[in-house]
């Protein structure tokens, strides 16, 4: 077989109508597929989205019927612990309110005034929606309406 | 062959593209026709809905972080009429648990105003009650058989906070309360009630997850710290009820201050009410004045009055605490005759006697002696007739009778300086002897030590009003109060610590007249006097007993100030001054 035959050969199989018909399917195919994919991940990501949404909704309906069921308590030990019922339990278990000639005073190396109750200190920073990039919480659609109407603001 | 077979599969294609096309065709016609938009108009209205959020109103502590005033649950209870199955048996569980009309109840489920879905059929109900209905409901859902709604069925539960009171009535004048509408009423709830607010708010709330993060965050209100020590509270109140029916008085009023800064450590005041019991309010009051009396209720305090008076005549050099006078008993101001207390005249008194004997001639001499223009500057820079600022809602101003006045006449010069002619309230008074006790600066009092807010604690710095007199005057006049005590041999006075301060016995104004049967008696003390960290105040209305402060309002001050040592841990003078000298 000589040279000529081998390219004569070659050119008849690129031109062959069966492989631009299988090209052309393929590049169809890899066009659907592509699609299937990004459709997939959009769904998946969709979804997970609003499962999430989902979930911090219901949370912050659990953290208002924790922060009730905390005052409630707060509220129930304040009533338990109040100055009347104290005195009345140091009575019942046979204290009596001190004299002050009764008082006996000592030196304690170190120790300091009560100051008034401090009820907080500096909290830990937060994270707030506001701080989240929209890349983290916008859908496709969201993205490409963005794109639309930033190019169309960038217009005018 | 292959050519058929080309052909068909092209047939094929072209099918299946045509349908396509046909597909996205009818989706895009779908999604612009009219109808589509209606559906998009109405899928906007389940976007958002309207939800009611029930902030938390802030709380109030005492300064060692007691709760005074919190939140509790409480429950509305309502019906959906659409899902109402079996109204009788709602009718029936509501009027056995809350002590309703059975018959009112059911009319109300079978017969709605039009237009309705929802009706309340109570609110504030206690949780209990509602936790009750809850598992009945419950139950009889339970019980009932498999594809079928339990009798209570539509009958709904919404709890949301309300404000609670754990200590019931103690420091209630203070604190003050809220009505069920959320707003604030008296003391420290009305003075502070858009930093507490957790009033009901209607936000639009997203429905869709994906905008979860919009779900707005109602803040909860401030939480507010008092300077208020809730036993030396429990204390004073306890003490002045003794008082009260020990000397037959008809009201009184205790309040403690810390004359270094002007923090309130307690403010005791009759009559009371269990904040919890709010409505109770018209039965316990007869006026708004009544709640709190030593911010509200302006009275003739009489003889502490003297306090200033001496005050002013030392710092502008009228006199000095060596100076003499011969008392003859009375003396002429502005064409009236004014007297002691027990018209007799006293002969040669220094300053210190005069304080020591109360003398009304004295001190007129000195009024009289400074001039009404200094005279009454003085008092001005204390503060009379001023408002303190004390950060309590419904302070009362006093008055003050000044040169100019319609109604000031010369004699008043001689009156005013001992407390007759000038009405003051307890608070303004003590606001006024911090001077004295304080090196010569006024503080303003004040109940609030801080405010929480976002995680984070702001304190309430102290503030002071001003310097009506020197530091050398205030020092050497509260050594005069000490000594005068001490001399007089006071029912004031307190085993172990060293205390300055003034009685009052004041008559009672009526129709213009002084009521000679009934008087106010009044004590105004502080101690240790070398380091003022406490100052009291006692006012005792229409004692029975004793007319006399000093037979009554003199021995609760002593009372109430060993109680204040020992709630405060101050050790007895020679102590502390053994301590300060290592």
């Amino acid at each position: 077989m000589n040279i000529q035959n081998v390219n004569h050969l070659v050119h008849a199989y690129k031109i062959a109508p069966w492989r631009i018909q299988r090209q052309w399917i393929g590049t169809a195919l890899l066009a659907v597929v592509a699609l299937a994919m990004v459709a997939t991940l959009y769904l998946d990501v969709t979804s997970q989205a609003a499962i999430a949404g989902r979930e911090i909704q219901d949370l912050t309906v659990s953290i208002a019927i924790g922060q009730q069921v905390s005052a409630d308590l707060q509220t129930q030990l304040a009533s338990l612990t109040s100055a009347s019922v104290m005195e009345q339990r140091a009575l019942d278990l046979g204290f009596r309110p001190m004299e002050s000639a009764e008082a006996e005073y000592l030196v304690v190396p170190g120790y300091f005034e009560p100051e008034p109750e401090i009820l907080s200190s500096t909290p830990l920073p937060q994270l707030s929606a506001l701080t989240i990039p929209p890349e983290y919480n916008e859908s496709l659609l969201d993205w490409v309406d963005e794109k639309i109407a930033s190019s169309a603001r960038g217009r005018q | 062959m292959r050519q058929q077979y080309a052909r068909r599969t092209q047939l094929v294609m072209l099918v299946i593209s045509l349908i396509s096309l046909a597909i996205i065709m009818q989706i895009v016609r779908i999604q612009n026709s009219p109808e589509a938009a209606i559906f998009d108009e109405r899928a906007l209205d389940y976007q958002y809905e309207w939800r009611t959020f029930y902030p938390d109103r802030g709380e109030i502590y005492d300064r060692s972080g007691h709760l005074l005033a919190g939140n509790k649950s409480v429950y509305e209870i309502g019906v959906d009429l659409n899902m109402v199955k079996d109204a009788n048996a709602i009718a029936g569980a509501v009027s056995v648990e809350l002590g309703m009309d059975y018959s009112e109840v059911l009319d109300t489920i079978q017969n709605p105003p039009d237009g309705l879905s929802y009706i309340v059929i109570a609110d504030f109900v206690e949780l209990q009650k509602a936790l009750r209905l809850k598992d009945l409901k419950v139950k009889l859902q339970e019980d009932a058989e498999e594809g079928t709604l339990g009798g209570l069925t539509g009958l709904e539960f919404k709890s949301h906070p309300q404000r609670s009171y754990p200590e019931n009535s103690l420091g209630s004048n203070i604190i003050g309360f809220v009505n069920r509408e959320g707003r604030g009423y008296f003391g420290i709830e009305e003075k502070y009630d858009t930093l507490l607010a957790g009033n009901p708010v209607q936000v639009l709330v997203p429905t869709d997850p994906n905008k979860a993060s919009e779900i707005a965050r109602v803040p909860d209100g401030t939480t507010l710290v008092l300077t208020i020590n809730r036993d030396l509270q429990a204390a004073s109140e306890k003490i002045l009820d003794d008082s009260l029916a020990k000397y037959g008085a008809l009201s009184g009023t205790i309040v403690i201050m810390d004359p270094r800064n002007g923090e309130l450590l307690s403010m005791a005041s009759t009559p009371r009410m269990d904040l919890n019991q709010f409505w109770e309010y018209g039965t316990v009051f007869d006026n708004a004045s009544d709640y709190n009396r030593a911010i509200s209720m302006p009275y003739e305090p009489g003889s502490v009055i003297k306090i200033l008076t001496m005050a002013a005549a030392l710092d502008s050099g009228t006199v000095t605490p060596g100076t003499t006078y011969l008392d003859t008993g009375s003396i002429l101001v502005g064409g009236a005759m004014i007297q002691n207390w027990d018209q007799a005249p006293w002969g040669v008194q220094d300053m210190t006697g005069c304080l020591q004997h109360s003398l009304n001639v004295c001190m007129a001499t000195l009024s009289t002696s400074m001039g009404a223009g200094t005279f009454y500057n003085y008092m001005d820079k204390f503060g009379l007739g001023h408002l303190t600022g004390v950060d309590l809602a419904g302070e009362a101003a006093g008055r003050l009778k000044i040169p100019g006045d319609s109604d000031w006449y010369a004699v008043d010069l001689g009156t005013n300086s001992f407390g007759q002619g000038v009405a003051a309230t307890p608070v303004q008074i003590m606001m006024a002897a911090s001077a004295i006790a304080n090196d010569g600066r006024t503080v303003t009092p004040h109940a609030l030590y801080a405010m929480v807010r976002g995680g984070r604690q702001y304190n309430v710095p102290a503030q002071f009003a001003g310097s009506p007199i020197t530091e050398q005057t205030a020092n050497t006049l509260s050594e005069m109060l000490a000594v005068s005590l001490e001399t007089e041999g006071s029912l004031a006075l307190v085993p172990g610590y060293r205390v300055a301060g003034k009685t009052g016995t004041a008559q009672i104004p009526v129709n213009g007249f002084y009521d000679d049967t009934a008087t106010n008696a009044s004590f105004i003390g502080w101690g240790p006097v070398d380091d003022p960290q406490f100052m009291i105040y006692v006012w005792l209305e229409r004692p029975e007993e004793s007319i006399w402060g000093s037979e009554t309002a003199a021995p609760v001050f002593a009372e109430i100030a060993e109680k204040t040592i020992i709630l405060l841990d101050i050790p007895p003078d020679t102590i502390r001054l053994q301590l300060a000298a290592k």
